[in-house]
């Protein structure tokens, strides 16, 4: 009886045990960066997951190894995107700029404190780093068609699943 | 649309997970077919936690797709001026505080989780526990403010 449990709640070990290793390999080998880190506690949690899926399972085995894998995977994807709110969503540092002031922020304070100028200086860094964008002469091009066509498949995705191109349509 | 669509969404499928799960017993009752034969609480809670994790996967890339992010709103505006490229002047126009900063902070008090007082934005207790949440992890992870 106790078995079936652990076969049902593998999945959600093997996640505790990815933002386990993700927090102690980013924390002591910082060398290796954030995105490493998440992809190498993630296959961490995922040979948990099959190990104990495996270990503790009697019958259906594969059908049972598939779902679990599937819920697992399904539960890294959104640790993976927790982390990444963390580090680049406008929501959550406003609303840690909040948080911090104590009393409240007028407009015009969010502004001095968080704006577009400090998100778009953080991004365009990134992007010519990566020889996605170039700057040349006071002007910016497109130096890469990945970003691109990354851009074009959310503006895809965007039409299907909300009917419009952009936010401000 | 509704205006907090996140919220709507949940609703949906929690209540598409209910009605799915209180239908298993009639519907193998009534059909005789071996997928409806759940047999007991575990198989239950196999089923929602597969469900569940599935529900917040969707959900958490419908909220990203949601909002334009900023680096596609940079591509796509550099991409859109073609072999000419984007002026700084330009682009720094196009891309400002009313495109990236403000609709994000509307958006906080359509989700409740910010409060206009006057002229001062405070957090409302979901806006405070979110916070902690983050403050926390971050502090734990070791890593700054972020943004």
């Amino acid at each position: 009886m106790l078995r079936q449990y652990f076969i049902v709640l593998a999945p959600v070990i093997g996640l505790a045990i990815n933002v386990a290793s993700q927090i102690i390999s980013f924390r002591f080998f910082q060398h290796i960066g954030l995105l490493k880190s998440i992809f190498a506690a993630f296959i961490v949690g995922f040979f948990a997951t099959a190990f104990l899926t495996l270990y503790n399972s009697l019958s259906d085995l594969t059908a049972i190894l598939i779902v679990n894998l599937i819920i697992y995977s399904a539960l890294g994807y959104c640790y993976f995107h927790f982390i990444n709110l963390g580090e680049t969503a406008r929501r959550i540092r406003i609303l840690r700029e909040i948080y911090d002031s104590g009393s409240g922020l007028s407009m015009n304070e969010i502004l001095e404190r968080y704006n577009a100028k400090e998100i778009t200086e953080k991004r365009l860094n990134r992007l010519i780093n990566n020889k996605q964008i170039t700057y040349k002469n006071g002007k910016y091009f497109i130096a890469s068609p990945v970003m691109l066509a990354m851009a074009r498949i959310m503006v895809f995705m965007k039409l299907v699943l909300l009917g419009k191109r952009s936010e401000f349509e | 649309m509704p205006k907090r669509q996140t919220k709507v969404l949940l609703q949906i499928f929690l209540i598409t997970l209910s009605a799915g799960i209180f239908s298993f017993k009639p519907l193998f009752s009534l059909t005789g077919i071996n997928i409806f034969a759940v047999l007991d609480v575990s198989e239950y809670l196999h089923i929602s936690i597969f469900f569940i994790s599935l529900l917040l996967a969707y959900m958490i890339t419908y909220s990203a797709i949601e909002a334009d992010s900023p680096s596609l709103v940079m591509v796509l505006n550099i991409a859109g001026t073609g072999p000419a490229g984007l002026d700084k002047v330009e682009f720094d126009r196009i891309i400002n505080d009313d495109v990236l900063v403000k609709p994000r902070v509307h958006d906080l008090v359509i989700d409740k989780m910010v409060y206009l007082e006057g002229d001062r934005y405070r957090l409302t207790r979901k806006g405070v526990l979110l916070s902690r949440i983050f403050i926390i992890y971050r502090k734990i992870l070791g890593a700054g403010k972020g943004g």
